[in-house]
C-alpha cells in the first residue's frame, strides 16, 4: 500500500491540500470544459455514457493531482534534560593555592560532571562563550550576565540543571545588588535571573591562607600642570592593621617612602605630592614589598606616567625704563590668554630720588629682585630683560650670585631675551657676568656701545627658515616681509656672536670682527635658550604695518614665533612623539602618533621618521616610517613588559630633529585586585534560590543539584505527498487510456 | 603736516625757574632738578635713537584747535626728572590724517570751541592709530565739561569707537596711581572731579581732561606760568603736573598697576611663595 501512495501513510495524519485554491479553480474548470467537448463529439447515447465513465474519474484524478493533496502528522521524542556548566574564565581563576593555580581542580570537576549525562559547557566572563576556558585571563567576570544568557538561551526548554564553578569573585552587578540586599536583608528571587533548571553553585578555591600585599589602584588623573603640586594616591591592599612601606621612585631612584598602617577591611591609601617642574611626560613607579607567599607577585608595582603641560606660559618681563617698546611688548604679551605676565617695571631709579617728591605721594612698591631671581625664577618658562640694567637695583654683595640663578636657569631649560636700550647689554654692564657666558653675543666693548644710524635690519639665510623671523610661508616671502618693515634708529653694538650661535637679523653696514654686526641672535644654550634683540624699538614693526592700512601681523608672528622658540615647549617641537594613553595594560593596543613639521611649523608630508621604542629589559621595537599628508606617522603596538617604556624618534630634514616621550605598562588586572574567593556571596546567591539552588563549598560535584523530571522534546514531523504516489498516476493512465480504446471501438470521432 | 617744536624751557635754568614759579613746594622741586642737571644730561647722551624718547604730538585740526607746546616740553622734562623713563622734552603738531602719527605713540587735542567735522581717512587713521597702540588726550581748555569741546569730543569718540562710548573713569583706574597717588585730575581749573575716558577691553587709550590740563603748565617765554591755577593756586599746579606725569606714565604702561594690585593675591595663590610685601606697597 505504501508502494501505491509513495509512502507510509502517517498516523493521525490530516489531509490538506498544498496548491493554491485560483490554481484549483482553474484546474477544475479546464477538466470540465475537455470533458463537455470530447462528449459532444461522441455520435450515440451509448458511446457517450461509457466514455463518461472513464473519462469523468480521469479528469477528477488529473484535478486532484493538480491540488498537491498532502497528508501529514506532528509528533515528537523526548530525551533527559541537558546540563549547562558555566565555568569562571577570569584571571583571578589563576591565583595560586599552594603552588598551583586555582583553576586547576576545573578540569576534573567537568570530567565527574560529565559522567552525570551531556553536558553543555559554557565560559564565562564579560559575557557567555561556548567552551571551556582556554586559559584563565578574563578582566571581567559577570556572573549575572553569564545567568541571564542560559536563561534566555533555554527558554522552554528545562534543563536537569545548571552548575557554575567559580571563585565568586563576581565583578559584576549582580553581586553588589546581591551584597547590598543582603546587607539590607531585603533579599528576593526578584535580584535573580529565573532559571530553566537548578543551580548549583560550586566553590573553586579556598579563602584561607591567601596573602595578597597589592597597589591596587594609582590615581593621578593622567596629567598634570607645570610647577602646580599634583598628587599621586596609591590605594593599597593588604592584612588588616599591616605595617606597609610604599615607595615612590623614578627613573630607578627612590624619591620618597612612606608607611602606613592598612585599615580593619585591609585597605589604606598613600598620597605623594609632586611639583613638576618640567613640560613632557615623566615616568614613576611606585612599589610595596614583594614577599614569597604573595598571591599575585604582578600587582606589587604600579607605574604610572603623568603628562606635565603648561596651564600657561609664565613669562617674568623686567623693564629699566617705560617705553613705547615695552609698552606695546606688554600689549601683546597680556592680550595672549595662554601667557601668564609678571611685569616689573622700574619706574624710578634711585636718581630719580633727587626730584623731590615725597614718598607718600608716589605709587611705587619696591622691586622684588631678591626674591625673583632665586626661588621664583624657576617659576618662569621665560625672562625678558627688556632694556635693564641691574647695577642700580641688586645688591652689589648679592648680584653676581642673582646673575648666576639666571644663567642657570637657562643652562637648566628656561627661556632669556634681552632686548636693548641704553641699559642692555654693554651699557647695562653685563660683560663679564655670567649673564654674559648665556647671551648669543659677545659683550666687552671698548669704545662705543651703540650706534644711532638708522638702518634697517637684514635678514640672513638662518633668519629666513628660523621659527622666529620666519613670517611667512616661504623665504622669499618672508625676506620681503622684513624689507618692507620700517628702519631702525639705535642698535647696541657687540663683538659678534658666541660659537654655536645663530644670527637671525644683521646690520647691513656695521661690522663685528669681520663679519656683519648682529641684529638678532639665538643660541642653544645647556637645556635652554637664549635671544639678544639689539634694538628697543621692534614696536615701529608694529605701528608701521598699522599706518599703511594692515594689522600688525609682521610684529605679532616675529614676537610669537620668539615665545614659543625660546620656551621649547616639548609639545611645540618640530617632532612630537605622542602616544594614545600615558598608562596601559599589558596586551592592550597602544598607538604612538609621530607628527613632524617643516621649518615653517606646517605639516611634513613624506618625512622619514626612524626611532625605537625601549622596554624595561632593553628590548627594542625600531620605528621605520614615513609621514602622511598631515604630516603624521602611526605606529600600534602592544606591549608585552610591565613597566615604563621610552620611545625615542627623530625626522624632518636630516633627521635633525628628536622627541621622546615615556608611557606606562602595567600588568596589573582590576579582576585581580581582590582574590579570595567569596563564599558568603556563593551561599546568599544559593539561598535566594531556595530549593532549586546549591552552594557546594567543597568544590564536590557529586553533590550538584539535578531535576530529573527535565525532559528534553525533540518535535518530528511526517507528511505524505499524495499527487506524487505511483496510484495516483497509474489509476490516471488506466482510465484515460480504456476512455480512448472505448471511444474508438463506439465509433467516436 | 607736521613740525617740531624746540624743547624750550628744559634743563637747569628752565628748572630754576619752574622753582621760583612754584612757591615753598616747587622750590625742593628746583633744587632736585639742579641737583639732577648733570644726571640729565648724562642720560640723555646715553639714549641711543629718537624712537626711543618719549615725545608728545599734538593733534592740529583746521580750527578749533590750540597748541601750547611749552606745556608739553614742561611736562616731559617733569617726567624725565620724577621717573626713569627717556624722553624727548619737545612736541610736533600734526593732522590726524598724517602717517607721521604712528611715529609718536601719544597724542594730545587741546582744544575749547566746537571742532570741525572730521574726514573719513582722519577717522579711519585715528581709530587704527588708538586700537594698536596709540594714546590720546583730549584737553578742554575752557576748563568746563559742558563745553562745546566737549560734546566735539563725545561726538568724535563716538564716532571712532561707536559701541565704546565716554565715560567717567572708575577710582581705581590705574591713571591715578601710574606713578603718582592722586585724588583729583585738576587742571587750570577743578571744576570737574573726574576723569572720562573710552576704555577698550582692559586699556583705555582714549582720556578727556575738562580741568585744561595744558592751561596749568602751559608758561610765558620768561618761564613763569601763563594761566593762574584757581581755586587751588599753586598747589593745584603742582597736583596737575602730577596729573600729567601720570598720563604718560599710563600711556606707557597701560594696567601695570593693576598687576601691582594683585600681588598679595598672587601671593596667596602661591605664585610667587613667600614673597614679602614691601612696606610702599599703597593700594
Amino acid at each position: 500500500m505504501s508502494w501505491w501512495l509513495g509512502g507510509p501513510v502517517p498516523a493521525d495524519g490530516a489531509l490538506h491540500f498544498g496548491a493554491p485554491t485560483a490554481l484549483l479553480a482553474v484546474a477544475a474548470g479546464l477538466a470540465v470544459l475537455c470533458l463537455v467537448l470530447m462528449l459532444a463529439a461522441v455520435r450515440t447515447g451509448r458511446a457517450r455514457w461509457v466514455e463518461l465513465a472513464f473519462f469523468a474519474p480521469a479528469a477528477l484524478l488529473l484535478a486532484l493531482a493538480v491540488a498537491d493533496p498532502r497528508l501529514s502528522s506532528e509528533s515528537g521524542v523526548e530525551d533527559a534534560g541537558r546540563i549547562v556548566v558555566l565555568v569562571d574564565g577570569s584571571a583571578s581563576m589563576a591565583v595560586e593555592e599552594g603552588g598551583e593555580p586555582r583553576a586547576q581542580a576545573v578540569d576534573a570537576q567537568l570530567a565527574a560532571l560529565s559522567s552525570l549525562g551531556p553536558l553543555e559547557v559554557y565560559t564565562f566572563d564579560e559575557d557567555l562563550q561556548p567552551g571551556a576556558p582556554a586559559a584563565y585571563a578574563g578582566h571581567a567576570s559577570d556572573l549575572g550576565v553569564a545567568l541571564s544568557a542560559v536563561a534566555d538561551r533555554y527558554l522552554g526548554e528545562p534543563l536537569r540543571g545548571v552548575v557554575v564553578l567559580t571563585d565568586g569573585i563576581d565583578r559584576g552587578a549582580l553581586r553588589r545588588a546581591v551584597n547590598e540586599a543582603a546587607a539590607e536583608g531585603r533579599l528576593s528571587p526578584a535580584l535573580v535571573p529565573a532559571l530553566p533548571g537548578p543551580l548549583s553553585l560550586v566553590a573553586v578555591g579556598t579563602p584561607r591562607g591567601l596573602r595578597d600585599l597589592a597597589i591596587e589602584e594609582v590615581v593621578s588623573g593622567g596629567f598634570a600642570f607645570l610647577r602646580t603640586p599634583v598628587s599621586l594616591r596609591a590605594r593599597i591592599r593588604g592584612a588588616p592593621g599591616e605595617e606597609v612601606p610604599v615607595r615612590l621612585a623614578e627613573g630607578g631612584r627612590l624619591v620618597e617612602e612612606q608607611s602606613i598602617t592598612l585599615g580593619e577591611d585591609g585597605r589604606g591609601e598613600a598620597v605623594f605630592t609632586l611639583v613638576p617642574r618640567e613640560v613632557g611626560r615623566f615616568a614613576w613607579e611606585l612599589s610595596v614589598p614583594l614577599s614569597d607567599d604573595d598571591a599575585v607577585p604582578g600587582n606589587n608595582t604600579h607605574p604610572v606616567v603623568l603628562r606635565v603641560v603648561r596651564d600657561r606660559t609664565r613669562v617674568l618681563q623686567v623693564s629699566g625704563s617705560p617705553s613705547t617698546d615695552q609698552k606695546f611688548l606688554r600689549l601683546l604679551l597680556k592680550e595672549d590668554q595662554s601667557i601668564d605676565l609678571v611685569s616689573f617695571f622700574i619706574l624710578r631709579s634711585p636718581g630719580d630720588v633727587r626730584a623731590g617728591w615725597r614718598g607718600s605721594e608716589l605709587s611705587l612698591i619696591e622691586f622684588p629682585y631678591e626674591r625673583l631671581f632665586t626661588d621664583d625664577l624657576s617659576s618662569f618658562d621665560l625672562v625678558i630683560l627688556q632694556n635693564f640694567n641691574y647695577g642700580p637695583y641688586f645688591d652689589s654683595f648679592a648680584a653676581e650670585g642673582l646673575l648666576q640663578n639666571i644663567a642657570e636657569y637657562v643652562e637648566k631649560g628656561g627661556g632669556l631675551i634681552m632686548v636693548g636700550g641704553s641699559l642692555s647689554f654693554d651699557m647695562g654692564e653685563y660683560a663679564g657676568t655670567p649673564i654674559a657666558r648665556v647671551l648669543p653675543v659677545r659683550l666687552g666693548l671698548e669704545g662705543a656701545k651703540a650706534d644711532e644710524t638708522r638702518f634697517r635690519p637684514h635678514l640672513t639665510a638662518a633668519g629666513k627658515a628660523h621659527p622666529m623671523t620666519r613670517l611667512a610661508g616661504n623665504p622669499d616671502e618672508t625676506e620681503a616681509i622684513w624689507s618692507g618693515l620700517p628702519e631702525l634708529d639705535g642698535l647696541n653694538l657687540s663683538l659678534g656672536p658666541t660659537e654655536g650661535a645663530a644670527v637671525l637679523l644683521e646690520h647691513p653696514l656695521l661690522k663685528a670682527g669681520g663679519a656683519p654686526m648682529p641684529v638678532l641672535s639665538v643660541a642653544e644654550v645647556g637645556e635652554g635658550r637664549s635671544a639678544a634683540l639689539m634694538v628697543d624699538a621692534s614696536w615701529r614693526w608694529a605701528f608701521s604695518e598699522v599706518a599703511q592700512g594692515r594689522g600688525n601681523q609682521a610684529y605679532l608672528r616675529f614676537w610669537k614665533g620668539a615665545m614659543r622658540w625660546l620656551v621649547a615647549d616639548p609639545e611645540d617641537r618640530r617632532v612630537v612623539v605622542v602616544p594614545s594613553r600615558e598608562n596601559a595594560l599589558v596586551g592592550e593596543e597602544l598607538r604612538l602618533t609621530i607628527r613632524v613639521r617643516d621649518a615653517s611649523y606646517g605639516p611634513q608630508a613624506e618625512a622619514r621618521v626612524e626611532g625605537r621604542v625601549v622596554a624595561p629589559s632593553g628590548a627594542e621595537l625600531p620605528i621605520d616610517l614615513l609621514t602622511n599628508a598631515a604630516g603624521e606617522a602611526t605606529l600600534t603596538l602592544r606591549p608585552t613588559e610591565q613597566g615604563a617604556h621610552r620611545v625615542e624618534v627623530r625626522g624632518g630634514p636630516l633627521a635633525a630633529e628628536r622627541a621622546e616621550t615615556v608611557f606606562a605598562v602595567s600588568a596589573r588586572d582590576p579582576e585581580l585586585s581582590e582574590i579570595t574567593p567569596d563564599h558568603a556571596y556563593l551561599r546568599t546567591l544559593a539561598a535566594i534560590y531556595g530549593e532549586r539552588g546549591r552552594f557546594v563549598e567543597d568544590g564536590s560535584v557529586s553533590d550538584v543539584l539535578l531535576d530529573e523530571g527535565a525532559v528534553r522534546r525533540s518535535p518530528q514531523r511526517a507528511e505524505l505527498r499524495l499527487a506524487k504516489a505511483p496510484g495516483l498516476g497509474l489509476a490516471f493512465g488506466l482510465l484515460f487510456g480504456l476512455g480512448l480504446l472505448l471511444r474508438r471501438r463506439l465509433g467516436a470521432a | 603736516m607736521h613740525s617740531r617744536h624746540s624743547p624750550r624751557g628744559c634743563g637747569p635754568a628752565a628748572g630754576g625757574l619752574l622753582g621760583s614759579a612754584l612757591g615753598p613746594l616747587s622750590r625742593r622741586s628746583a633744587l632736585g632738578l639742579l641737583a639732577t642737571a648733570p644726571l640729565l644730561v648724562s642720560r640723555r647722551a646715553e639714549a641711543f635713537g629718537a624712537s626711543s624718547l618719549q615725545d608728545i604730538a599734538e593733534l592740529q585740526l583746521s580750527r578749533g584747535t590750540l597748541s601750547r607746546p611749552a606745556a608739553w616740553a614742561r611736562l616731559l622734562y617733569e617726567l624725565m626728572e620724577a621717573t626713569s623713563v627717556e624722553a624727548n622734552p619737545s612736541s610736533v603738531l600734526i593732522s590726524p590724517e598724517d602717517p607721521q602719527l604712528f611715529e609718536h605713540p601719544f597724542a594730545v587735542l587741546i582744544g575749547e570751541g566746537a571742532l570741525p567735522p572730521q574726514s573719513p581717512a582722519a577717522i579711519e587713521q585715528l581709530r587704527r592709530y588708538l586700537s594698536y597702540g596709540g594714546f590720546l588726550v583730549f584737553d578742554d581748555a575752557s576748563g568746563s565739561p559742558d563745553s562745546a569741546f566737549a560734546k566735539s569730543v563725545r561726538s568724535l569718540c563716538s564716532t571712532l569707537f561707536p559701541t565704546r562710548p565716554m565715560a567717567p573713569l572708575p577710582g581705581d583706574h590705574s591713571v591715578f596711581r601710574a606713578f603718582f597717588l592722586l585724588d583729583a585730575p585738576v587742571g587750570r581749573t577743578a571744576r570737574s572731579s573726574v576723569l572720562e575716558g573710552v576704555t577698550i577691553g582692559p586699556i583705555t587709550p582714549i582720556m578727556y581732561v575738562a580741568n585744561d590740563l595744558s592751561g596749568a603748565l602751559d608758561r610765558g617765554p620768561d618761564g613763569r606760568p601763563k594761566h593762574a591755577a584757581v581755586p587751588g593756586g599753586e598747589d593745584q599746579r603742582r597736583e596737575a603736573l602730577k596729573l600729567g606725569i601720570n598720563l604718560l606714565m599710563y600711556a606707557l604702561t597701560s594696567n601695570y598697576k593693576h598687576d601691582q594690585a594683585h600681588v598679595a593675591e598672587l601671593l596667596r595663590e602661591g605664585k610667587l611663595l613667600d614673597l614679602r610685601l614691601p612696606s610702599a606697597v599703597r593700594p
